[in-house]
C-alpha cells in the first residue's frame, strides 16, 4: 500500500492494523511488517491509502 | 416522511435519533466501516483511544448534548468531572515549569493577579454578563483591559483546549457566549464507555426506531429538483427523500450538489464557503502506570510551549485502559503557519509533556494530528454559517455548523437541536 498526501496523521489506520505495521507522526508510514492486507484502506477517513490492484 | 442522513458522525446520529423518534423513516449513509466519525473509540493495545474528541462533554451531565441524548432516550451515563485545574510555575515570572509548579483551581484563575486586577476581574465578571463586550477578539480585549501576561497565557490555553484556536482568533461575542454557556450548563463530564458509549446508545435508539445505517456506502451526489433536495446517489442507486441532513460540513456538502449550485443565485453562499477555515490540533495519547494528572478534570497548561491542556478520563471510567493503567491525553492547537512543520509541533508537544510530568513514568501510545480534511473543527468556532443551505430541505449539522457559544460537541448538539426546531417546529 501507498500513503498519499491526503494523510493528516490521525492514526485511525494504526488502530485497525492487525500487524502493528503502521507508524504515525504527523503522517502515517508503513513499516517492513506490512503484509499488504489493505485493511487500513477501508478505515482511512481521508482516502490517503492507495492499494495496488 | 423519509429522511436521509449523510455521514454517521455525532451530528448525523443525533439527527437520525431525533427524526426516527418522531416518525421519520431514516436512512444513514456512512463511507467508513465504523460509525461515530471523530467521536468514537479506537481500540489500541487495550486502551480506548479516540478517533478525535477526548472522551469529554464540555458541559457534562447538564449540557446540551446530554439534554438531547435524554430527549431521544439514549442509554448512556455521563459523569461530571472533577474541577479543572491550572498548572502554574512556582514563581509567576518563570517562563515555564522547569523550576517547579503548583496547580490552582480553574475558578480561582485570578489569584495570581495583583489586587487591583483582581478587583477589576470581579467587576468585569458582573458587568460583562449584563453588557456583553463585542466587536473585537479575545486577545485584543484582554490587552486593552489588563497589563498582565498571565491572562493572555490562560486565554490561549483555554481557547486552545476548547476550540483549538488562539485567543486572537476567537471573536469576543463567541467567547462571552461560551462563558454564558458555562454558567447555563455547568462544567465538563465523561461518558461511561468513552465517545463510543454515546455512539452505541444513539445507534441502539435509531435501530429500535426502525432506522437503517449503511456503512461502507459513500454518497456520490445530492439530487436537487427545483431548488429542493430530493434524494441521493449512493453505490449507483438512487435513494429518494423528503429531507436530507448532511454531517459533512458546508463545503463538502456543496460539492455533492455542485451542479445545482452553479446557478448565480448561490454565488454568495459559495463565497462564504471559501472563508470557512478548519481548526487544527494534535492529540498525544499516553499510557501511565500511575496517575499523571491525578483527577478526572481538565488540567490547563498555559506555561507549556504548545500543549494547551490534558485530561485523564480513566479516573471516571477505568475500563478505558487495561487494569491498573491510566489513559492520559493532551491537546495542542496548531497555528495555521505551523501546519507545514507538523513534526516540529509534535516534538514541542512531547518536550512539554516531559516538563509537565517530570520524573513520571509514561509511554507515548499514539500521536494523532487533525487538520484540513479531518480537522478538529470543520469551521472555526464563531465563524460557521449555521445549519441552513440555499437548497430547501437540505441542512448541514456537525462541527461545521454549530450553535453559538457551543464548545466542540456541545456546539454540535446545539446545532442539531436548532435544526430539529426548524424542521419539526
Amino acid at each position: 500500500m501507498k500513503i498519499n498526501d491526503n494523510c493528516v496523521g490521525c492514526g485511525q489506520c494504526v488502530s485497525f492494523c492487525n500487524q502493528g505495521a503502521i507508524e504515525v507522526k504527523g503522517k502515517a508510514t508503513a513499516t517492513a511488517a506490512c503484509i499488504g492486507c489493505d485493511i487500513c484502506f477501508l478505515y482511512c477517513p481521508v482516502k490517503a491509502i492507495e492499494v495496488s490492484v | 416522511m423519509k429522511a436521509i442522513i449523510i455521514g454517521a458522525g455525532l451530528g448525523g446520529l443525533l439527527s437520525a435519533a431525533k427524526l426516527s423518534q418522531v416518525g421519520y423513516q431514516v436512512e444513514i449513509f456512512e463511507r467508513l466501516p465504523i460509525t461515530g466519525g471523530r467521536f468514537t473509540n479506537l481500540n489500541y493495545r487495550g486502551f480506548q483511544l479516540s478517533s478525535g474528541a477526548l472522551h469529554t462533554l464540555p458541559h457534562g451531565p447538564t449540557g446540551p448534548l446530554t439534554q438531547l441524548l435524554k430527549e431521544v432516550n439514549a442509554d448512556v451515563q455521563i459523569i461530571r468531572s472533577d474541577q479543572p485545574t491550572i498548572r502554574m510555575p512556582l514563581e509567576k515570572s518563570n517562563p515555564n515549569y522547569r523550576k517547579g509548579f503548583k496547580d490552582i483551581f480553574f475558578n480561582k484563575f485570578f489569584t495570581p493577579l495583583s489586587n487591583k486586577d483582581r478587583l477589576k476581574i470581579a467587576l468585569l465578571i458582573v458587568s460583562t454578563r449584563k453588557n456583553r463586550p463585542s466587536g473585537s477578539n479575545l486577545k485584543a480585549w484582554i490587552i486593552n483591559q489588563f497589563k498582565d501576561e498571565w491572562l493572555l497565557k490562560l486565554a490561549d490555553s483555554f481557547c486552545g483546549w476548547s476550540l483549538s484556536l488562539k485567543s486572537d482568533n476567537v471573536p469576543l461575542e463567541e467567547f462571552f457566549e461560551m462563558i454564558e454557556n458555562m454558567y447555563r450548563f455547568g462544567g465538563p463530564g465523561v461518558p461511561i464507555g468513552g465517545c463510543k458509549g454515546v455512539i452505541d446508545a444513539l445507534e441502539a435508539v435509531i435501530i429500535a426506531n426502525g432506522g437503517r445505517i449503511y456503512n461502507k456506502t459513500e454518497v456520490s451526489k445530492i439530487i436537487v429538483e427545483n431548488g429542493r433536495a430530493a434524494g441521493i446517489f449512493a453505490g449507483d442507486r438512487v435513494y429518494e427523500a423528503n429531507l436530507i441532513i448532511s454531517n459533512l460540513g458546508h463545503a463538502a456538502t456543496a460539492l455533492l450538489c455542485s451542479e445545482a449550485l452553479l446557478d448565480k443565485t448561490y454565488a454568495s453562499y459559495f463565497k462564504m464557503l471559501e472563508l470557512l477555515k478548519p481548526s487544527a490540533g494534535i492529540k498525544i495519547c499516553l499510557a501511565a502506570d500511575e496517575p499523571l494528572v491525578g483527577h478526572s478534570g481538565i488540567l490547563l497548561t498555559p506555561y507549556a510551549k504548545r500543549i494547551n491542556g490534558i485530561n485523564e478520563v480513566t479516573h471516571v471510567d477505568p475500563n478505558l485502559a487495561p487494569p491498573g493503567k491510566h489513559l492520559t491525553m493532551s491537546h495542542q492547537h496548531i497555528a495555521p503557519e505551523n501546519l507545514k512543520n507538523l513534526r516540529v509541533e509534535i516534538e514541542l508537544g512531547l518536550e512539554d509533556l516531559k516538563e509537565i510530568f517530570p520524573g513520571k513514568k509514561y509511554k507515548v501510545l499514539l500521536i494523532q494530528s487533525y487538520h484540513d480534511g479531518w480537522p478538529v473543527n470543520r469551521a472555526a468556532s464563531g465563524l460557521d454559517p449555521g445549519n441552513e443551505t440555499p437548497i430547501l430541505e437540505l441542512y448541514v449539522v456537525g462541527d461545521g455548523a454549530k450553535g453559538k457559544g457551543g464548545i466542540e460537541i456541545e456546539g454540535v448538539a446545539l446545532g442539531v437541536a436548532a435544526t430539529m426546531t426548524k424542521i419539526l417546529g
